[in-house]
């Protein structure tokens, strides 16, 4: 039998039949259908420290405010990254994950832009 | 009230889809090729530059040095579609309706709102452009023909930075003395010579001409055409699609089939494909028919091309079509051709389950089957289980040599970002 979910029951009515909710949906919670909500994989470890590892889906939403601490998926000479966002002296930086290397100044004109915030992750084999 | 409606038109659209997820493709020349890789259908206006015209055939100008940049993508209809989607719901957290006109497309319902249109549109763009990084041009006017122009004029003149604005009248007269006729919606190549031929070449003399002359080139549509052109509006805005009036799961092959047997796979394969098409959307068919052609290009191969009809009781049961189909292919096949392309198409469609007529017998497949396909192939992704007849090896599958990933519907295929 296909369509029950635990309120028409053939015998004794189900006392449960006005409380029923379905299962949880994740992509209700993440929010995916909203036209801004983009998954994408992370490669790297850097951010290990904020809890991000290698393979992670990243939920990135392309109408995001930006915020300093935030991290972002931005482009470098045309290549993804994945970043966090700092306002240092009323200009925007990408800073590393681990300090390995040096910040990036945001500016369009060189070829530095955001192109999302991440707003969750999802990791499927932890 | 006075109607005001809107066009907004994506720019280059498969293209600026491919740039979204690869951005290092922003000033490179990107072409994205037909189905089966056979020719340019979008450019940006890098290619364009490069002198790449609409339908310039792939395999004949790939190999020319001035091209030795361009980025050459196969179509990614699976992404095109969402990222379509994405610009719909953009456009409707700002205005109340929108007609999804086609893919790259649509039509907004702009009457009565508050404030200044023109910096609405401005809006709209820039958060179409941010959530989607697909730049696109809006037009906007009394009647539905005249946004259509306006759109034309946004995207045509970049003075006009991305809009353009065809409410007021006098503005109307002033592009319309010098915009030729051809630029309308709806007056193709074959209606042109004929209006130029009664002396009409722009816009304004299309208006200004009698009506019993323009009626009698083309008739009730171009009386309507010179109304909506005057700003009296005669086309509504569309929410929903019609319904079908009938389906076709047509292509052309990667390499010529030859044998009988490829192409008896290669059109069961359209039957099924056809019939998922008409359960999606709860229908059914009275009326099947088959074609194959060989390449009209290539006549010095041996030219051959037909089709065949039939009609039968109501069914969207892949083994019933495939199986008349069979039939039908049976009777047009001719060997010793290359085809090149085949396809079945069905017709007299209707909700399904209508009565079969009374000398009919009933459709005797029994629904179960399909559900539990459909809903293994919804699961697992398309084709996990299909009818065996459909083939396996299939060598006349389109070519798609350069297919990007499916960013947005595939958890497989999305975007790669490499931590910084």
């Amino acid at each position: 039998m296909t369509g029950y979910v635990g309120d028409k029951t053939t015998g004794f009515a189900s006392p449960a039949s006005d409380a029923i909710e379905g299962p949880i949906d994740l992509t209700e919670i993440l929010d995916l259908r909203r036209p801004s909500r983009y998954p994408v994989r992370v490669r790297g470890r850097t951010f290990f420290s904020r809890g991000i590892l290698d393979g992670d889906v990243l939920i990135a939403d392309t109408a995001g405010q930006r915020a300093s601490g935030q991290l972002v998926i931005a482009s470098v000479s045309g290549q993804p990254i994945l970043a966090e966002l700092r306002l240092i002296k009323e200009r925007w930086w990408l800073v590393s994950g681990d300090d390995s290397s040096s910040p990036i100044l945001v500016d369009p004109a060189l070829d530095v832009d955001i192109w999302a915030c991440v707003t969750g992750v999802v990791r499927e084999h932890p | 009230m006075t109607t005001v409606y809107g066009l907004i038109d994506c720019n280059s659209f498969y293209c600026s889809c491919q740039r979204t997820f690869e951005p290092r493709l922003k000033r490179l020349p990107v072409v994205v090729l037909s189905n089966n890789d056979g020719c340019a259908i979008a450019r940006t206006p890098e290619a364009k530059a490069l002198g790449i015209k609409m339908g310039d055939a792939w395999h004949l100008v790939r190999g020319e040095r001035k091209l030795a940049g361009v980025q050459w993508y196969s179509s990614n209809y699976p992404l095109y579609a969402d990222m379509s989607r994405r610009v719909y719901q953009v456009l409707l957290d700002h205005v109340p309706r929108v007609e999804p006109y086609s893919i790259d497309e649509m039509f907004l319902d702009l009457t009565g709102l508050p404030g200044d249109l023109t910096e609405r549109c401005e809006t709209i763009r820039q958060q179409v452009e941010q959530i989607t990084k697909i730049p696109t041009c809006i037009g906007w006017g009394p009647t539905k023909t005249i946004a259509k122009m306006a759109n034309y004029i946004a995207k045509d003149r970049p003075e006009m930075e991305g809009l353009c604005d065809l409410t007021d009248a006098r503005t109307r007269q002033r592009f319309f003395r010098n915009l030729p006729v051809g630029e309308v919606w709806g007056i193709g190549r074959r209606l042109l010579p004929r209006l130029n031929d009664a002396g009409i070449r722009t816009i304004e003399q299309f208006l200004q001409a009698d009506t019993a002359l323009i009626r009698q080139i083309m008739s009730i549509t171009g009386v309507r055409l010179q109304a909506e052109l005057r700003g009296e509006s005669c086309l509504r805005l569309e929410e929903m699609a019609g319904q079908r009036q009938g389906l076709a799961c047509t292509r052309s092959f990667g390499q010529p089939v030859t044998s009988y047997e490829d192409m008896r796979e290669a059109i069961s394969g359209f039957a099924a494909r056809a019939s998922e098409k008409l359960r999606a959307e709860k229908m059914d068919a009275g009326h099947v028919s088959v074609f194959i052609q060989t390449n009209p290009h290539k006549r010095a191969d041996g030219w051959y091309a037909n089709h065949a009809a039939m009609t039968c009781s109501p069914t969207n049961n892949a083994l019933a079509l495939i199986d008349l189909s069979t039939r039908l292919l049976r009777a047009i096949w001719k060997s010793g051709y290359r085809y090149a392309k085949g396809g079945v198409l069905l017709n007299d469609l209707a909700p399904a389950g209508r009565q079969a007529s009374l000398f009919d017998v009933a459709d005797q497949h029994s629904p179960d089957l399909m559900d539990a396909m459909d809903a293994i192939n919804r699961r697992y992704g398309k084709e996990a289980i299909r009818p065996l007849s459909t083939g396996i090896q299939r060598s006349w599958r389109p070519r798609q040599g350069m297919l990007s990933p499916r960013y947005t519907t595939d958890i497989r295929e999305v975007m790669e970002v490499r931590s910084f």
